[in-house]
């Protein structure tokens, strides 16, 4: 066997392995930080309590979360988004395939984060946006959407996703 | 007693039939019929690990079916359909993903691969 080849049959397995190695350590939440940017689709629905909103109505910097009644992870993240809605983080709901009177009692009972939640049964508003499931989260910058994470969101998400975006956004303002 | 039985097994069958829990997809043209499930097969449902939407039924999945079976009547074609879904599952979503960018490592790296690996087996064999 000529040297060339012994080589290249030692390297070739090391090539391989980094390369499934690569592939499968990757941080599963790195997958979030490659997003394209895209304008928020323009709809027009209730909130909960019954007041229009049009996609105009989110301006500004927002943290927009799909949650429901019936979406156990929801609960869990729960407590995150409180303490990040009194950091003065303005979160909005987009209550996905749900019914209001559920989607309120549900409020009522775990408190309520949101400045407002989009009231979407059908998940109309969901589609356009993307959203397979709940909960899932999205950043909006002067209605462009900027990020998008599937899962609860969490502290780490938060820190290595969203964060920097919005002290990015702030500080070119 | 054997009478009751068989019939209670009928009834069985009967209601337990998936015919109940499919919504079916009623088309007047069987060319739209044939595009729409060769396309919902070819759509990857973005809440599996793998698998298309033609064999899920988490509910985006059956949005994304209605949504496919809305757009074949109405008359768009299959890359405006799967444009209308990568915008917003992104190209994730596409199985069969276009032949452009980065893509081109995807669709040639078999061939390339062979490639290498034929070279090897020639070579060795000459020595």
């Amino acid at each position: 066997m000529n040297k060339p080849l012994r080589f290249l049959i030692v390297l070739l397995p090391i090539i391989i392995f980094s390369f499934f190695a690569k592939v499968l350590l990757v941080e599963e939440d790195e997958k979030f930080l490659k997003f394209n940017a895209k304008n928020l689709p323009s709809f027009e629905l209730n909130d909960l309590d019954g007041v229009a909103v049009k996609s105009q109505s989110l301006d500004g910097i927002k943290l927009v979360n799909v949650w429901a009644s019936w979406c156990i992870t929801c609960l869990v993240e729960h407590p995150f988004l409180t303490k990040l809605s009194d950091e003065n983080i303005q979160i909005v709901g987009l209550n996905y395939k749900d019914s209001s009177d559920k989607a309120n009692a549900w409020l009522q009972k775990n408190g309520n984060p949101y400045i407002f939640s989009i009231y979407d049964p059908r998940g109309d508003l969901a589609f356009d946006l993307g959203v397979t499931g709940a909960p899932e989260s999205f950043l909006l910058i002067d209605n462009q959407v900027i990020a998008h994470i599937q899962g609860e969101m969490t502290q780490r998400k938060w820190e290595t996703i969203f964060y920097p975006l919005i002290n990015k956004a702030r500080n070119t303002k | 007693m054997i009478k009751i039985n068989f019939f209670l097994l009928a009834a069985f069958i009967i209601f337990s039939s998936s015919n109940f829990a499919e919504i079916a997809y009623q088309f007047d043209d069987p060319a739209q019929e044939k595009r729409f499930y060769s396309l919902i097969s070819e759509i990857r449902c973005p809440k599996c690990t793998s698998g298309s939407i033609a064999s899920s039924d988490a509910p985006v999945s059956r949005d994304l079916k209605n949504k496919v079976y809305k757009l074949v009547i109405e008359g768009s074609s299959d890359k405006e359909i799967k444009e209308y879904v990568s915008e917003r599952f992104g190209v994730f979503a596409d199985y069969r993903p276009p032949l452009e960018g980065a893509n081109y490592i995807l669709w040639l790296s078999p061939f390339i691969f062979f490639f290498v690996i034929a070279a090897i087996f020639f070579s060795k064999r000459r020595v």
